[in-house]
């Protein structure tokens, strides 16, 4: 479904990508690990359109996927951000319906925004609420549910648990199962990679700019380096 | 009694004016986070496009005006395109983009200079000068379609921005660029828009301006006195910038009225002091916290 071949991203003087190449099956959940500054955000934004490729390329679904933010949308890709960036001056249901802003079919997105209430009855709770009063969790929830609205097939979420509180967590992983059992399929970069690696089919490690390992899940969840690096022991990691 | 309602709609007509200026200040601030102070330089050129079409042109008023509103719209698509494009692609901070309104701005006026002339030109009299009588209060008629034409546009851009597609994506490119490019919103596309509207409103401006007093290169200066009002009101915030900007041109004629126009600007700018000192920003304006 994506294709990423060999890019490399320079940005602020620093090259935060230095030939990364990776690849996502329809239907999959895919996880990037990686320590800060790693690069995890900035492949996604590459992928989005917002950081000029300095080389490489990537396709989607067999054809090169536009290099422009709101061109990638339209092509059915969609982001969850890192910090969520909800429309904190709008309503939770004026979010919502922002993310279907390329849409023109008015009872499919009557029945999409069914389908994210569905997945996120706090949010139905508070579709009349305006979002900057929601919790950091409700939040997350709501950058989620509006970027499901675009209907995008390819959902890449940037560190959907950052900042959350352990069961909120818990909470955002079974959601992200339940978005892959809509039909979606899943980039997830995480820093929290026991639970990443737990949701995930397959996994990439990526450590400055390089991607360092790559396979099935469970298989990098038991390496060794990779538990050393980034799993500590499961007791602490657990939440 | 008489004297005060004959200031305040008075003061009314030119603040409705001040707030056509201080709302394309406005608009540009709140999705740029920078003030445009080549804003005055499109008014300026709207006065000058209104006068060639009335006088060299020999245009209807109505013609003119068309000719002024659409000139500024493009004027100033064209400058954000030199001036602020280039920037905005190279993420530079945002004191490189007043560096480069004010380079437009500077150039705008001398370019007039250079090929106009420097002295001001009085518009030809279209509107009647006797004023409409109501009981004992006396409507200067171009003070009249001064403040009806200019709440009108205001009130068109209020229903554009809350009803429209378009207006949606400038209401959430203002509160986040990323998260509306993320929606599937071309946010270079709304920039133009918002330089398109900001400059029609300049253009209104401009020529209500140069019929009001007369056509100058420096006509532009007067948007300090917007861009006070927007301050005022709240930069960003749209009804801030018109309650700023209504405010402004009352206050400013019953200074002039019952006390002195001397004091006029002084007690304009004490204003803006005292209201930043007690509100930072501004009577409607953002706060911080939600900016960030």
């Amino acid at each position: 479904m994506l294709t990423v071949r060999d890019i490399h991203v320079s940005y602020g003087g620093i090259r935060a990508l230095k030939g990364v190449s990776l690849r996502v099956e329809k239907g999959e959940i895919v996880t990037i690990i990686g320590a800060n500054g790693a690069g995890k955000s900035t492949l996604l934004n590459a992928i989005s359109g917002f950081l000029r490729l300095g080389s490489g390329d990537i396709l989607y679904q067999d054809k090169p996927l536009p290099k422009r933010p709101d061109r990638v949308v339209r092509a059915g890709i969609c982001h969850v951000p890192e910090g969520r960036l909800v429309f904190a001056n709008l309503t939770v249901e004026d979010n919502l319906r922002m993310g279907a802003y390329l849409r023109r079919d008015k009872a499919a997105i009557a029945a999409d925004l069914e389908k994210v209430f569905g997945l996120f009855p706090r949010l139905k709770e508070r579709q009349r609420q305006i979002a900057g009063t929601l919790s950091g969790g409700e939040q997350q929830m709501l950058a989620m549910g509006r970027a499901l609205m675009t209907d995008g097939d390819l959902v890449l979420m940037d560190e959907p648990s950052l900042g959350l509180a352990p069961l909120l967590v818990q909470t955002v992983f079974d959601i992200i199962l339940e978005i892959r059992a809509l039909g979606k399929t899943i980039l997830l970069v995480e820093q929290n990679a026991y639970k990443a690696l737990d949701a995930a089919d397959r996994a990439y490690v990526l450590e400055q700019g390089r991607i360092v390992k790559e396979g099935p899940a469970a298989e990098v969840k038991a390496d060794p380096s990779v538990r050393a690096a980034y799993l500590g022991t499961e007791s602490n990691q657990a939440g | 009694m008489i004297q005060f309602l004959q200031q305040l709609t008075n003061g009314l007509s030119i603040g409705s004016v001040y707030a056509l200026m201080a709302v394309g200040y406005s608009l540009v601030y709140s999705i740029m986070n920078f003030s445009n102070f080549a804003h005055g330089g499109v008014i300026m050129l709207g006065a000058y496009f209104g006068f060639f079409g009335l006088t060299t042109f020999g245009l209807p008023f109505a013609a003119a005006f068309v000719l002024a509103t659409a000139g500024t719209a493009l004027v100033a698509i064209v400058l954000e395109r030199i001036a602020y494009k280039p920037l905005r692609d190279r993420k530079a901070p945002f004191l490189y983009f007043i560096i480069s309104a004010m380079g437009a701005s500077m150039f705008l006026e001398n370019f007039v200079i250079a090929t106009i002339g420097p002295n001001p030109k009085p518009y030809p009299p279209i509107i009647p000068r006797e004023p409409i009588a109501i009981g004992q209060l006396a409507l200067g008629r171009l003070d009249l379609i001064m403040f009806l034409v200019s709440a009108g546009c205001l009130a068109l851009l209020v229903l554009f921005i809350e009803r429209t597609r378009l207006g949606k994506a400038i209401q959430a490119s203002a509160y986040n660029m990323k998260a509306s490019a993320l929606m599937g919103i071309n946010t270079d596309s709304v920039v133009i828009l918002v330089f398109a509207l900001g400059g029609f409103l300049a253009g209104v401006a401009g020529v209500f301006y140069g019929m009001k007093y007369m056509v100058y290169p420096t006509i532009g200066n007067i948007t300090l006195k917007s861009f006070i009002a927007a301050v005022f009101g709240g930069l960003g915030s749209l009804p801030g910038a018109v309650l700023g900007s209504v405010l402004l041109g009352v206050i400013e004629t019953l200074v002039a009225g019952y006390l002195s126009s001397q004091y006029r600007d002084l007690i304009a700018f004490v204003i803006l002091i005292g209201v930043l000192i007690v509100r930072p920003t501004g009577i409607m304006g953002k706060t911080v916290e939600d900016k960030a």
